[in-house]
């Protein structure tokens, strides 16, 4: 426990760092890179709004999970995660991945359709991947935490 | 739960306060009244052994089985 409690200072610090960057790419570096691409291929235009929408979704998710994050890395700080207030916030989590997921499947699906070269859709592939395998690692903690959480209460009620 | 701690019938023999015993045993008050009015799910052996030290009685004299 006396190890978790000394990387929680850093780790809120480089949260704090990731989620500023987040936001300078959301407002800023991909509505104009799209804007950039839509000039440069004129009759892709049509996807500029489109791809904006979505890969700002995708960086909105990725905030509510650093977000999420903090709060249980407050609870930790507070010997407070094995308690109920902890469950709330790993289910916006998973709740958040699999929103991005969706998506992200969406995308794959409309994007392996339409494409002519595979290199998008593979890439897109080891995203959905990726993001599966985060998925169901995080339903796995969660019920991990819930017995976790059991215990605990179980363990203050004895005398 | 029908298993009754009798640590009052204990302490009346001894003339005893819940305060002198919660102190002696090492509990805070709060717990011996939840171990009185038979609210405790459990007991680790370290209280118990502890409650008979100060008492200086056997577990059976604390514990007691009651139907429900």
């Amino acid at each position: 426990m006396f190890t978790a409690q000394r990387a929680v200072a850093p780790l809120k610090a480089f949260l704090v760092l990731l989620f500023g960057i987040l936001v300078l790419f959301q407002v800023m570096s991909l509505p104009g890179q799209f804007a950039h691409m839509a000039r440069e291929n004129p009759d892709m235009a049509y996807l500029r709004w489109p791809a904006t929408a979505v890969t700002v979704f995708w960086v909105l998710c990725v905030q509510v999970v650093i977000v999420c994050t903090w709060k249980l890395l407050t609870l930790v700080k507070n010997d407070r995660i094995f308690s109920e207030a902890s469950l709330a916030w790993v289910d916006a989590i998973v709740w958040a991945i699999a929103a991005a997921w969706l998506v992200l499947v969406a995308v794959f699906l409309y994007v392996g359709f339409h494409a002519d070269d595979p290199g998008l859709p593979i890439l897109l592939f080891l995203l959905v991947t990726g993001v599966t395998v985060l998925g169901l690692l995080m339903v796995v903690m969660r019920e991990l935490l819930r017995q976790a959480t059991t215990l605990r209460t179980d363990m203050e009620a004895v005398i | 739960m029908p298993i009754v701690v009798r640590i009052d019938v204990e302490l009346a023999k001894r003339k005893m306060s819940v305060g002198e015993f919660a102190e002696r045993v090492g509990l805070t008050p709060a717990n011996v009244a939840v171990l009185k009015n038979g609210r405790a799910k459990a007991v680790r052996f370290s209280t118990l052994e502890a409650m008979c030290r100060v008492l200086n009685c056997q577990p059976g004299d604390l514990l007691e089985w009651v139907e429900e």
